[in-house]
């Protein structure tokens, strides 16, 4: 008894000195491990916490820059990465300090730093939530300091998309796309016409009938995958905000950004997330999704919603089956998400002039080009998109998504800052619609409380 | 005489002073991590704090938040559920913490083995553990919990989506709160059984108790301040519900498993209101303590020391 004691004590003793010590191999800043989410994983990644990669400084004492970013897929983290060496290899004046926080997480944490104060010089934002900080006064203008002729050769979206109150405070290197995706045998099967340009989109009779055809087939059992398994978050915004303005709804009026009510929760907005609920009854869609590869993976699905960052996983998996398809006109004109990611330079910056430096070496094509190869983004320079012709080009797989961005059919989210309370309460709606809860009251609760906010910061003025 | 007098007071004085230096490090951030958050979120419970400073200064709103939070239909429904949770959940969760207390306080060959199992959910972290039973609560035919009731209902009962319906979705919290939960209890019911004392239980075989009898009439009062120390802890501990929920079901569908902690967090960090979170927290902060006093009141210990 005694000696049967001992022994599990000292394997207890050596099974938790073990763990410590391999643990504290780990936490040397040589070994930081850079663990890759794989390519075509759902958008709720592990938390890992990535060490920040320090930049080696030379001889000179080169001026550090912080630079924060999001740990996006494998593809987006290595080439951030890249930039960061190039940049550093190819002068000595700065040397940026790149550290990566866990994308889920990303938001609450440059949230906690701006109440610190300990903001870094240069950071990304997720596209609409750049306002409330422009507007808290945490960024500075990026007007007038990077060149016209660069400036001019982005995509109107882009610039769009960074600009508040008339002053530029933001660029990203790549706009996103959102679309259908169509697997083609299944829609062959079907019978279902395929469109090739935003010029014959479908209309809501064509979409619908053309999800009921769809669903009959046996190999389907959800016509369309509209990915509920990214939940509750601002993925719900992205994509199903664009439902709303295809009815003629909306998240907000965008004359004056001053109230929801009288829009989100008018007859449109109500229709249009009506016919969501619809669809879920009919039984097109899955609410309770978990899988991420309905459509890809196990292909029970033969449509899916979803954006450009499936790109890669979709033409592995699909090859010559797989199709772009613009979105559907469901009555008031084609709509669709845009924005993404897009850099800004903080007030407290010390060396504003370093974080411009490498901004400006962030956004030159080829760097653009190595981003957008590894996450399958739109670049944001059309000299960029003309280097990749045969993937955005006339026939290009990708050329659904040009189309979108440049004929208006892209929408860019409410451009104010209280953009994260419009963002929360819709996610709300859209979960309890489609968990079965009345369309009308769920829209109307959420935008009662979006206007009480407006109201609560004076209408951010 | 005198000289032992003060020698005494003199020592006592010396062992103070010591004992309040050895305290101080943990005083001092136990102050610091506790008691000024907890002041801190007192006083932004009366302003629009908001979770990053913007140009409108902070402006104290009186009683603002907390008007708005008791027609907040999303709060009340928090509120109602960390109520029902604490009704089901405690007493179910004391019961079978007692029971297989009581089964595997004995002497069998391998109980310790059956002592480990009962009490490794609880060395699991919530957070894993709700990852785990995300899988099997998967609502397809192939969802473990699927098939077991499947199997033991001959078919009857279909597939369910436990997590996204919204009448199964808080019961389907709940189950995993007590199977987690349950294993520390256990334990703390197994040290309060092994200190009545055998002869208690002898007497009353002498006396012609059967089994039930013995349980009702020696085991439980002896296991008075015990029962108390769990109800009451159990009861804090459900009232924190919030891992669960944000891991599984993010408080859907439709408010089902909305909870206070969690609601704070919506409102506080995605929302931005810190105003309005802290006056949540007081109310729940609160909420805990009356509670707290009330089991108090009505269970009264049993004291040796009079």
């Amino acid at each position: 008894m005694r000696s049967g004691k001992t022994i599990w004590l000292l394997l207890s003793i050596l099974t938790i000195f073990s763990l410590a010590l391999t643990s504290c191999a780990a936490l040397t800043p040589e070994n930081a491990p850079a663990q890759e989410a794989p390519a075509g994983e759902s958008a709720a990644p592990e938390p890992t916490t990535a060490a920040p990669a320090s930049a080696d400084s030379t001889s000179t004492e080169p001026v550090t820059i912080t630079v924060w970013t999001h740990a996006g897929q494998g593809g987006e983290r290595e080439a951030v990465q890249q930039f960061m060496k190039d940049f550093n290899a190819k002068q000595s004046e700065y040397a940026v300090e790149l550290i990566e926080l866990p994308d889920g997480s990303y938001t609450d944490q440059v949230n906690a730093a701006a109440l610190a104060g300990d903001l870094p010089c240069l950071l990304d934002f997720d596209g609409p939530l750049l306002y409330n900080f422009a507007w808290s006064g945490y960024l500075t203008p990026l007007t007038g300091k990077i060149d016209q002729a660069i400036l001019d050769d982005f995509l109107p979206s882009i610039i769009e998309q960074g600009t508040y109150k008339g002053e530029l405070y933001s660029l990203g290197q790549f706009d996103s796309g959102l679309s259908l995706w169509g697997n083609k045998s299944y829609l062959d099967a079907a019978g279902v016409r395929i469109p090739t340009s935003i010029e014959d989109a479908w209309t809501l009779e064509e979409f619908e009938s053309a999800l009921a055809a769809l669903q009959a087939l046996p190999e389907i059992e959800y016509a369309l995958d509209m990915h509920f398994n990214y939940g509750r978050g601002e993925w719900y915004t992205y994509a199903y905000s664009p439902l709303l303005q295809g009815f003629g709804g909306d998240l907000i009026d965008r004359s004056d950004y001053s109230a929801s009510t009288g829009t989100l929760d008018g007859p449109e907005s109500v229709a249009a997330m009506q016919a969501l609920q619809n669809w879920i009854n009919a039984g097109y869609v899955n609410p309770g999704q978990t899988t991420d590869d309905d459509f890809y993976g196990s292909k029970i699905s033969a449509l899916v919603w979803v954006g450009h960052w499936m790109y890669p996983a979709h033409s592995e998996a699909l090859g010559e089956d797989m199709v772009l398809i613009p979105m559907p006109d469901f009555g008031a004109g084609a709509a669709t998400g845009m924005g993404s990611w897009n850099w800004g330079i903080t007030s407290s910056c010390q060396n504003p002039d370093g974080a411009l430096a490498f901004l400006n070496h962030m956004i030159e094509p080829e760097n653009i080009l190595i981003m957008t190869d590894g996450n399958g983004a739109i670049p944001a320079r059309k000299s960029a998109l003309a280097q990749r012709e045969e993937l955005y080009g006339e026939g290009g797989p990708l050329n659904i998504f040009i189309q979108q961005l440049e004929g208006g059919v892209a929408i860019p989210r409410p451009i104010t800052p209280a953009y994260a309370i419009i963002t929360n309460e819709f996610a709300f709606a859209v979960d309890s619609i489609v968990n079965g809860g009345d369309v009308q009251q769920a829209l109307s609760e959420a935008a009662a409380a979006i206007d009480q906010d407006i109201e609560d910061n004076n209408g951010y003025k | 005489m005198q000289k032992k007098k003060s020698n005494i007071l003199g020592w006592q004085k010396t062992e103070n002073v010591l004992a309040w230096i050895f305290a101080s490090p943990a005083l001092f951030f136990l102050l610091l991590f506790v008691v000024l958050p907890f002041l801190m979120a007192f006083i932004f419970a009366f302003t629009d704090q908001r979770l990053v400073p913007g140009p409108n200064p902070t402006a104290f709103v009186g009683l603002r938040n907390f008007l708005r939070m008791f027609s907040d239909a999303r709060f009340l429904r928090a509120m109602g559920n960390n109520f029902l949770f604490v009704i089901v959940v405690v007493p179910i969760q004391t019961t079978m913490a007692l029971l297989l207390a009581v089964l595997i306080n004995r002497k069998l060959k391998f109980v310790n083995i059956f002592r480990t199992i009962y009490f490794s959910p609880v060395a699991i972290t919530m957070v894993v553990v709700s990852v785990v039973w995300a899988f099997l609560y998967e609502a397809s035919a192939n969802g473990t919990i699927n098939q077991f009731v499947h199997f033991i209902t001959f078919g009857l009962i279909g597939p369910q989506d436990w997590l996204g319906n919204y009448k199964l979705a808080f019961p389907a919290i709940m189950l995993l709160s007590i199977w987690q939960g349950v294993g520390f209890q256990m334990v703390i019911y197994l040290a309060g059984l092994q200190e009545i004392p055998n002869s208690l239980y002898e007497a009353s075989q002498i006396d012609g108790a059967n089994v039930f009898q013995q349980f009702f009439n020696v085991t439980l009062p002896l296991l008075r301040n015990t029962t108390i120390f769990v109800v009451l802890s159990t009861t804090i501990l459900a009232f924190q519900l919030y891992s669960q929920v944000e891991v599984l079901t993010r408080g859907g569908p439709q408010n089902a498993t909305q909870t206070m902690i969690f609601y704070t967090k919506v409102m506080g960090f995605e929302q931005g209101k810190i105003g309005y979170a802290s006056a949540i927290t007081v109310v729940f902060f609160l909420i805990v303590l009356t509670i707290s006093f009330i089991q108090r009141a009505v269970m009264k210990e049993e004291r040796t020391v009079k």
